[in-house]
């Protein structure tokens, strides 16, 4: 996946997560989980927009905070599970 | 009895059409008739369950891969609304049996889909979640069921208690929720599983068929294997995903009520007399069942659009499905009370339906979440949009 693609993905999903939590900005590895900011149904809302939008299916195996825990490392997730090599 | 057209109808595509008429004809030949006996008996006989069984109703949402019917979800929802109008209680089955599959569906592993979903979607074996316990209900990070981790194998110990679960009587598997140290497990535990024990739990004010009991772990072993998503992830993911199908269950059934209150009133409003006049005549009359429409029409609108979002797999759905079951459930409690109060005296004997509606309107409040969880967490998503979009 090139520069370009990687940071497509990584976009879309900043967006998602603007605009699902009360936060004015979001760094790259920013802890979503740790910080507070999100509710009860953040980290399934957040699976179901990957899965949606890139066509991925989260899977038991899938099931590790660090694939979810920021907005590179759910990018990064994103990009494995289409089976294309980051960067 | 006069009918209503509910569910948006002009949005149902022919089949789902067509599938409520069977789910209504269902209801009126094998649920009215017995609902108010199951009610006082407090259980809800096991041939009704097996009926539900052969008629697919208990695998409608599970793919036809594992023996399910493989309905889309406005087809689930059409499918307990239709029930909820009939039994609450024996709807009750419905939720319960979704909330388990589903999770499983999603987090289960290739040997526990294959060995558990066929049996649930033939409706073989019940499920039920044991989430609930007596000094945790809405709070579900309040947890105290505990798993250790075994010394001598790969296995762990279960200890604790679950309260007022659902179908609880009629289970063959349960779905465990607790905690592992700090983290959430959930697993799948045989009602057959040696430290167990199920008490049957009588005297509710409402859902008295809904089979619901009480489950004590002393030392119960699980296997590893019966381990479903991961540790850490039951809460957040697994629950959630069952939860998803209790509430659009849920808020469909209290939809399938309000119906029921509602064409109730309307019928008796438009026979009964009082002074020549009939009390569909009277003004006061008129406002209680106006209200009622109106609620019926604005839930209508509010399920579709949670069982449609779900359909169309949006993260939303969740936000819908939340919704839609805050407003049907705190509506069925406004109309079973305006119904009864419309009816009168006859309406507080145990013989009529809305004196049933009345007691099991406010267990739609309470289960999946109650009213309170609901606007804890919907009035945290407004306030959260109005702070995005800076007003």
């Amino acid at each position: 996946m090139s520069t370009a693609e990687e940071n497509g993905v990584k976009e879309t999903v900043k967006r998602f997560i603007l605009s699902s939590i009360a936060i004015a900005d979001l760094d790259d590895d920013d802890n979503l989980f740790e910080s507070g900011i999100v509710n009860s149904l953040f980290a399934v809302q957040l699976m179901t927009f990957i899965e949606k939008t890139f066509a991925i299916e989260v899977e038991m195996d899938d099931l590790d905070i660090d694939n979810f825990k920021s907005l590179n490392a759910t990018t990064a997730f994103v990009i494995r599970k289409n089976g294309r090599r980051s960067g | 009895m006069v009918k209503r057209a509910v569910f948006m109808q002009h949005l149902l595509t022919d089949q789902q059409k067509a599938r409520h008429i069977e789910f209504k004809n269902f209801v009126t030949l094998n649920i009215e008739p017995f609902a108010e006996q199951w009610d006082r008996e407090q259980r809800i006989p096991d041939h009704v369950i097996s009926m539900l069984a052969k008629s697919g109703y208990l695998g409608s949402s599970l793919p036809p891969d594992y023996g399910g019917q493989g309905w889309d979800i406005v087809t689930f929802g059409l499918l307990n609304e239709a029930l909820g109008k009939g039994s609450s209680s024996l709807t009750g089955v419905l939720t319960v049996q979704s909330m388990v599959s589903m999770a499983l569906l999603k987090w289960g592993t290739d040997e526990q889909k294959a060995t558990w979903l066929p049996p649930l979607a033939k409706g073989k074996i019940i499920g039920a979640f044991a989430l609930t316990e007596p000094g945790a209900g809405s709070a579900i990070q309040s947890l105290t069921t505990e798993f250790t981790q075994c010394s001598l194998d790969n296995s762990l110990i279960l200890n604790g208690q679950k309260q007022w679960i659902s179908c609880g009587q009629h289970a063959g598997i349960f779905l465990v929720f607790g905690k592992l140290g700090k983290s959430s497990i959930a697993c799948l535990v045989p009602a057959t599983t040696p430290g167990l024990e199920v008490e049957a739990i009588h005297g509710l004010m409402g859902f008295r068929a809904a089979g619901l009991a009480k489950l004590t772990f002393n030392n119960v072993k699980v296997r590893s294997s019966d381990i479903v998503g991961k540790p850490g992830f039951a809460l957040s993911h697994v629950a959630q995903v069952g939860l998803q199908y209790g509430r659009i269950s849920t808020a469909c059934s209290g939809l399938g009520l309000l119906r029921g209150c509602f064409e109730e009133s309307i019928a008796y409003a438009a026979v009964r007399k009082i002074a020549e006049k009939n009390v569909g005549e009277f003004g006061m009359i008129r406002s209680l069942i106006a209200r009622m429409g109106t609620d019926l029409e604005a839930g209508s609108f509010l399920c579709h659009n949670a069982c449609r979002s779900e359909d169309d797999h949006v993260p939303e759905a969740f936000e819908k499905t939340l919704t839609a079951k805050y407003f049907t459930s705190r509506a069925a409690v406004r109309a079973a009370s305006d119904a009864v109060q419309i009816r009168g005296a006859s309406g507080c004997h145990e013989s009529s339906s809305v004196s049933r509606y009345y007691r099991d309107a406010k267990i739609m409040e309470i289960i999946e979440g109650t009213t309170q969880i609901h606007e804890e967490i919907l009035g945290k998503i407004f306030v959260d949009q109005a702070d995005r979009s800076g007003t």
